[in-house]
């Protein structure tokens, strides 16, 4: 919801201004490479949730375009801490690290340990579930512009607790995703609607939703931490340091580098129950 | 030796011929408009015995019984002397006549008061009148209180389409704006570019730098003291212009039989007049306006009041699916009593309110928050004897903040009513200075002020584990929310927190001839309310909070020191000072931190403290054909905020970093050339060090995308900041011996089309992936104006 108030001061500054915008060359600082773990363990509705992929890979230089930046050869397990069982990852030699007999449970604790050049990280997580999305409803009225398509989504929120959302929109052929995060702070208990839109571009009329297209639309439930954790990661990569953006931080995610504490790693240890649907547009 | 003689005779000729000594006090008035003059110098001929105006025009002076000629002296002013016979207290009021009545020669030289002031304690002040604040150019033709100051050493912001000013170094929110003694919160029309006072409107403005007077307080870095007009009470006058973005009138005159006066001066946008005309834009509609008004009354010669208002509005409405509303408003009553000779008073009333409003149609949200304040005052100033002048007096002001409620802005709405906690305090203080003459050649302002604050009860506050708010979590090494473990409710009568504090002030004078002084200055003031912002620019959305359990009182001690020299028969000034300043208990926010829509603030901040130092250099020509100045800052402000309690090492790792507003370089450039009757040229020439900013220090791949990494907080700077402004000013000659006068000013704003960087973005290219840096120039080319200005 704030996120819509600030975005909208944004918009009307820069409406007010004959602004201008382009593409130039800047140094900028280069910091050594460090460990990136993304393991998001995702259980979608109605699947068994046993496959698995984790993916390790190292940072690299900002403009640095030849990324080739997976890790191989690193130790990958996770264990249910209420259970105590331990999945072991498979080294697909191509920075992913795999299972196939993963079972996800509900409100379990697990904990990831990934063992790479002799440092031992680790990171806890709980798995949170969610509501089904419902409904989606396509129209030109809601959204930001009422002359291009947009698509809201429906779920139920429930009232006993606090809920953390993330939302993945991607669009069939585009390269990149969008991600937003939602919370029920000025919304609970109720029905929360989404809506995703695509801005018009004078120059590209594919840009925005047309008849036609299908955007898949995943939603997670997720725990306050993660959501903390992603937000500021959203807003950073969507702000990029514009003049009413919070001064751009270092985000710290949950791995902990128990042999050597200053070379943490990046990523996260997320694990979570999504809903997707796959949408075309009439 | 031969000083000393001199010290003994001082001494033996004050001690014994310890005369009978008498008052001559009155007031100084402008004879065409019969606006009072604020900085005339009154003195007796052949003595050291004088006083300049106060803000009411008032003067008084003390001395020993004998026959003098008294001399009025303004610059822009006739001279003016009065024979005078000291035997009995008496009043002399005075209308002194400017030098030349035409427009188009309106300030030639520079005031007395803009000029250095060698012998007065008081450092670090500038004061600009409207004439001055005029001439300079600026973008769009829209005359500029905040962009001229910016112009003075010292005084930066963070570019354009920023809101407010900094101070040596400091916050936007550590200046006190005062528009005729009403506290103004934000101080900018479209998001920082126009300010909101009407330059027809205003008599003169005065910018405390640093030795702030001990009868203000509450902000630590700077006083920005503007005077509105009284309005003129011998005619009826109307100002007007017509420009590009805005168009102006101010009509004032006289009232009550001549016995008080009246202003009423407004300023709208009309460009929203003719969006409706393209189909594009039709529905929107962005414009400001703004009102002030003025009325005064002698009731006798001892007894005037005064009543001033100010309302200003800002309006976006974008394509029904914003609606945005904000702006200041401000009422003051005052009354001016002189009790004798030898005492004048003063005591004002005022009330201030800032609001913001928007409506977000597409998720059905309508959220307001305001700020709003009565002040209760009295200044008294008492001309003790020819070498003591006191000032004294106290204050009180109330705070209501509401810092936001949301609601659904239509039932179907799917947000909830939330009302973020009103919060209430009370500010008090007293005051006591002496401006105090100690030698021929040393003279010294010394005085206290004692500030209470209290922040009062009516709401609940969140109780916190080991009372921390915020926690380091050492496994991941960020700082978190601490654990809340219940809550207090503090009832309305109760105070929740009290603060009180004694700031002393200091300054010292010492005259090394006629033409040359130098200065100290030392003071310590204490703010008790902040503004909340994380962000690099002040936005309207910025919500003040007090102090209280968790936010402690900023404090800040200022030392500085200055050489003041006139050249050339006062031709030529320079002024020199350096200054160093801490502040303590300067709020930091922790990585990530949220504040909108946060009720426990507490939960995003580290008290921290901030340190800057510099030197300025002031360049000025007064008088002659060209005038202007050269003013030139090196300085550095840094922060920083240590873990404390909450442990860890603190944000950026406890390390001292770059406030947005550092700037090593600030060159500014004024000047204004009077060609001949007609036309008149001037120009502004800035350079700045680029803004602090943090670039990212690599990228790596999550869900996707290609996110930028980042370590040393504002350790990079943005490209140097640097343009240059034109204007002509045209007066055409049918103006001679008329009653419409009438003038055209022709602007180039950025005459160099720089593309200044309001920021640089790092973003990944949607389509292709790749990472890149974008510029952000607000202006990426010269901006032209034409306005037309009249008066009849």
């Amino acid at each position: 919801m704030i996120k819509y108030i600030k975005l909208a001061t944004l918009l009307v500054i820069l409406i007010t201004f004959i602004s201008c915008d382009d593409k130039i060359d800047v140094d900028v600082p280069e910091a050594a490479p460090r460990l990136v773990i993304e393991a998001s363990l995702d259980w979608e509705k109605g699947t068994t949730g046993n496959n698995q992929t984790i993916k390790l890979s190292t940072s690299t230089p900002y403009f640095e375009t030849t990324l080739n930046t997976s890790v191989i050869g690193a130790t990958v397990s996770v264990r249910n801490n209420n259970s105590n069982v331990v999945y072991n990852f498979t080294d697909q030699n191509d920075g992913n690290y795999t299972i196939d007999n993963f079972v996800p449970v509900f409100n379990n604790s697990y904990t990831l340990t990934v063992l790479h050049e002799g440092e031992t990280y680790t990171a806890t997580e709980t798995l949170m579930a969610v509501s089904p999305i419902m409904n989606p409803t396509q129209s030109l009225e809601g959204g930001f512009d009422d002359e291009v398509l947009d698509v809201t989504i429906f779920f139920d929120d429930p009232a006993d607790e606090e809920n953390f959302y993330m939302i993945r929109v991607k669009e069939e052929g585009d390269l990149l995703a969008y991600l937003e995060t939602q919370s029920d702070e000025f919304t609970n208990g109720n029905v929360q609607e989404e809506f995703f839109e695509e801005e018009r571009d004078d120059e590209d009329e594919t840009a925005e939703y047309n008849p036609g297209d299908v955007v898949n639309i995943k939603l997670y439930g997720i725990s306050q931490r993660y959501y903390n954790y992603i937000s500021l990661l959203i807003e950073q990569y969507d702000s990029g340091g514009d003049p009413f953006a919070v001064t751009p931080a270092e985000i710290r995610g949950n791995c902990i580098n128990q042999t050597n504490e200053a070379n943490y790693a990046f990523g996260y240890f997320r694990v979570t129950e999504f809903d997707q649907i796959d949408y075309t547009f009439q | 030796m031969k000083n000393n003689l001199i010290w003994i005779c001082l001494l033996m000729s004050t001690m014994l011929f310890a005369q009978e000594k008498f008052s001559v006090s009155g007031t100084i008035k402008d004879s065409k408009n019969g606006e009072t003059l604020l900085g005339a110098t009154v003195y007796l001929k052949g003595t050291t015995n004088g006083a300049v105006t106060n803000e009411y025009g008032f003067y008084s002076i003390t001395a020993p019984k004998g026959t003098y000629t008294l001399v009025v002296s303004f610059l822009g002013y006739e001279n003016v002397t009065k024979e005078i016979t000291l035997e009995l207290d008496q009043t002399v009021n005075f209308e002194i006549k400017e030098a030349s009545t035409s427009l188009e020669t309106v300030v030639i030289e520079a005031e007395e008061s803009e000029r250095v002031s060698i012998r007065k304690p008081q450092m670090s002040v500038s004061k600009l009148n409207a004439a001055t604040i005029k001439q300079m150019p600026v973008v769009l033709g829209e005359v500029d209180v905040i962009k001229s100051i910016q112009m003075l050493p010292g005084v930066t912001n963070g570019g354009e389409g920023t809101a407010g000013f900094n101070v040596r170094g400091g916050a936007a929110d550590q200046n006190l704006v005062l528009l005729d003694e009403a506290i103004i919160y934000n101080t900018s029309h479209f998001f920082g570019f126009f300010s909101v006072f009407n330059a027809d409107a205003i008599k003169d403005i005065k910018l405390y730098k640093g030795d702030i007077p001990a009868k203000f307080g509450g902000r630590i870095s700077s006083v920005l003291d503007v005077r509105q007009k009284d309005g003129n009470s011998k005619n009826l006058e109307v100002n007007g212009g017509v420009g590009l973005i805005s168009s102006r009138l101010a009509v004032e005159g006289p009232m009550f039989n001549k016995k008080g006066s009246f202003l009423v001066a407004g300023r709208t946008s009309y460009a929203h007049l003719f969006m409706p005309l393209i189909q594009e834009i039709k529905d929107d509609k962005i414009s400001f306006y703004d009102l002030n008004l003025k009325t005064n009354y002698e009731i006798n010669e001892n007894n005037r009041i005064y009543l001033s208002g100010y309302f200003g509005r800002d309006i976006f409405d974008i394509s029904k699916f914003i609606k945005n509303r904000y702006g200041n408003a401000t009422a003051n009553l005052r009354w001016n009593h002189v009790f004798n000779e030898k005492l004048f008073s003063n005591l004002s009333l005022i009330y201030s309110k800032y609001d913001y409003r928007i409506v977000l149609d597409f998720i059905k949200l309508d959220w307001v928050s305001d700020i709003k304040n009565f002040n209760l005052k009295y200044d008294l100033r008492y001309y003790a004897n020819d070498k003591i002048k006191l000032d004294f007096g106290v204050s009180g002001i109330t705070y209501d903040f509401n810092p936001g409620e949301v609601k659904p802005s239509d039932p179907s709405s799917s947000i909830n009513f939330r009302k973020l906690d009103q919060k209430r305090a009370f500010e008090a203080a007293a005051y006591i200075s002496a401006e105090h003459e100690l030698t021929d050649k040393l003279t010294a302002q010394y005085g206290v002020r004692f500030s209470t604050f209290s922040r009062l009860g009516g709401q609940e506050l969140s109780d916190y584990a080991n009372d921390l708010p915020v926690v380091y979590n050492d496994e991941i090494g960020i700082y978190e929310e601490g654990e809340e473990i219940g809550t207090t409710n503090y009832k309305k009568s109760e105070s929740i927190e009290t603060f009180s504090n004694f700031e002393p002030r200091l300054g010292l004078s010492y005259q090394l001839n006629d033409k040359s002084s130098v200065k100290a200055s030392y003071t310590r003031s204490v703010q008790y309310v902040h503004l909340l912002s994380n962000t690099v620019s002040v936005t309207p959305l910025d919500v003040w909070a007090p102090s209280g359990r968790y936010i402690k009182p900023q404090k800040s001690n200022q030392y500085a020191v200055g050489y003041y020299r006139n050249f050339n028969d006062k031709k030529y000034s320079l002024e020199v000072e350096t200054y160093y300043k801490n502040v303590d208990n300067r709020i930091d926010y922790i990585d990530g931190s949220d504040l909108i829509g946060t009720n426990t603030i507490e939960t995003e901040i580290l008290n921290g403290e901030a340190r800057a130092y510099g030197l300025e250099i002031l360049f000025r020509k007064n008088k002659g054909k060209f005038t202007g100045w050269f003013a030139y800052t090196l300085s550095k402000s840094e922060q920083r905020a240590l873990g404390g309690n909450a442990g860890g090492p603190g944000i950026n790792r406890g390390n001292w970093y770059n406030t947005p507003f550092d700037r090593t370089h600030d060159i500014s450039v004024t000047g204004s050339y009077d060609f001949n009757d007609k036309w008149k040229f001037s120009a502004n020439f800035v350079y700045q060090t680029g803004r602090p900013v943090t670039y990212p220090n690599g990228q790596y791949e999550y869900e996707g995308l290609s996110i930028a990494s980042f370590d040393q907080r504002n350790a990079n700077r943005l490209p140097a900041y640097h343009r240059l402004d034109i204007s002509a000013i045209y007066t055409p000659s049918k103006n001679k011996n008329r009653r419409w006068q009438s003038e055209w000013v022709f602007g180039l704003y950025n005459a160099y089309a720089r593309r200044n960087a309001a920021s640089i973005s790092f973003t990944q290219d949607f389509d292709s992936g790749v990472n890149e840096a974008r510029r952000l120039s607000i202006f990426g080319s010269v901006i032209p104006s034409i306005t037309y200005n009249f008066k009849f």
